[in-house]
């Protein structure tokens, strides 16, 4: 069923290669690259989904890592470094959220966190979870948030869309949200 | 000045979708709980959890500027470390891009270092799989018809796909556009956007994902499957 490549031709990594930076991905984290390297991309999704802006996840993922390797000494066991780095990553959510809104329940929002929340996601993943959150409200709520976060429309647009005003428009938005609140917990697995 | 509630809402789901970093305020609880959902439904926008190359540039160079008893050898060795691991992967997306420029017909010529054979499935048809809107410049991300799953790419304003499925036993691939590259879950086998194999921990090498035809039409990303 396949064409079997030419050995010639831009060829992976030698076997050998591979094995030893997957036993060391298994194993122990030798220096803050390696660290960096295999845990930067799930920090940064992880903060995405709580904060919402690429700005502040940039800064966040960021405050995490250097917390953490501030404080851990290497080599140390992976395991043991991506424990401390979801527990940092709460940490740095719950400040964020109680600093920047003043939500002093933060923390035990943030405490759901589950400890695999660091292996990177594939970027449908996310948006799935939208899809579903979305596929359980009512129709107008829907509509609303649809034409918001997955169309892209401003609320002057989803306004007319929906032959609303703008006042009215972000009110069924408001309201569509905290309906979706309400579900939320059971779309994030 | 008294806002309501809907309105100071609103601004931080606009400031959201406009790319800008929310105002502070402070919330009461039910403006919270809207404004998590709204995070995590902003993060969903397609490509959006991704961070782009230039933000991990900027948090390595401050992770190596703060990590000082590590001095770096240079700033972007992330980066060249990276190229290197997909260094078999630059040659092979280059081929496929070439290839996908040519889909549209029925024959598609295979050219030596591109990726899987074509699929040209008995009753074939043109099904739309995304909007282009939705796959940036740079993403890959996994689609489904029901019968076939597929991966389709937006390489450097190019569109192509693959099989979504990992040509070993089956696992689902997840896209990681970081790299860029298409990681099975399994067992540490990686494909490039191409559909050749970047490497693998297997006692063979599988064979490299089968490509699917895609073509653009209305601004939407079709497939040719059934």
């Amino acid at each position: 069923m396949t064409d079997v490549p030419s050995s010639s031709e831009a060829t992976p990594p030698g076997r050998e290669e591979v094995a030893r930076g997957a036993h060391e991905a298994a194993e122990v984290y030798a220096d803050w690259e390696s660290v960096y390297r295999d845990n930067v991309v799930g920090i940064y999704q992880l903060a995405m989904r709580r904060v919402g802006s690429s700005a502040d996840a940039e800064d966040l993922a960021q405050e995490v890592l250097i917390r953490t390797l501030k404080t851990l000494r290497l080599p140390a066991p992976v395991h043991n470094v991506r424990a401390y780095l979801v527990k940092t990553a709460r940490t740095v959510l719950a400040d964020h959220w109680r600093r920047h809104y003043g939500d002093q329940a933060a923390i035990t929002e943030v405490a759901l966190v589950p400890a695999e929340a660091l292996s990177a996601t594939p970027n449908g993943v996310a948006a799935d979870r939208a899809q579903r959150l979305l596929g359980l409200l009512p129709d107008r709520f829907h509509r609303i948030l649809e034409l918001r976060f997955l169309r892209g429309y401003s609320i002057r647009e989803a306004a007319r869309e929906m032959g609303l005003t703008e006042v009215n428009a972000r009110v069924l938005q408001f309201r569509a949200l905290r309906k979706a609140a309400e579900f939320e917990t059971e779309v994030l697995e | 000045m008294s806002k309501s509630p809907a309105e100071r809402v609103g601004a931080f789901v606009d400031d959201l979708l406009r790319g800008r970093r929310p105002r502070r305020f402070a919330a009461k609880e039910d403006e919270l709980e809207a404004m998590r959902v709204a995070a995590g439904l902003a993060a969903g926008r397609v490509g959006a959890d991704l961070p782009s190359k230039e933000a991990l540039d900027r948090i390595h160079q401050e992770l190596a500027r703060q990590m000082d008893d590590s001095p770096i050898l240079e700033p972007r060795f992330s980066r060249r470390a990276w190229l290197r691991t997909v260094s078999a992967a630059a040659a092979a997306v280059v081929a496929g891009v070439v290839i996908d420029q040519v889909v549209g017909g029925s024959e598609v010529p295979l050219g030596a270092t591109a990726g899987g054979p074509v699929l040209m499935p008995d009753k074939g048809q043109w099904r739309p799989v995304a909007a282009l809107s939705d796959l940036p410049e740079g993403h890959a991300r996994a689609v489904s018809t029901g019968s076939v799953e597929a991966v389709i790419v937006n390489d450097s304003g190019n569109i192509h796909a693959v099989s979504g499925i990992c040509t070993h036993l089956g696992c689902r691939l997840v896209p990681d556009d970081a790299l860029p590259k298409l990681n099975c879950p399994c067992h540490q086998t990686a494909f490039a956007w191409s559909g050749k194999v970047l490497y693998y921990r297997l006692k063979q090498e599988p064979a490299d994902l089968p490509r699917i035809q895609s073509r653009l039409r209305d601004g939407q990303i079709e497939l040719y499957v059934v």
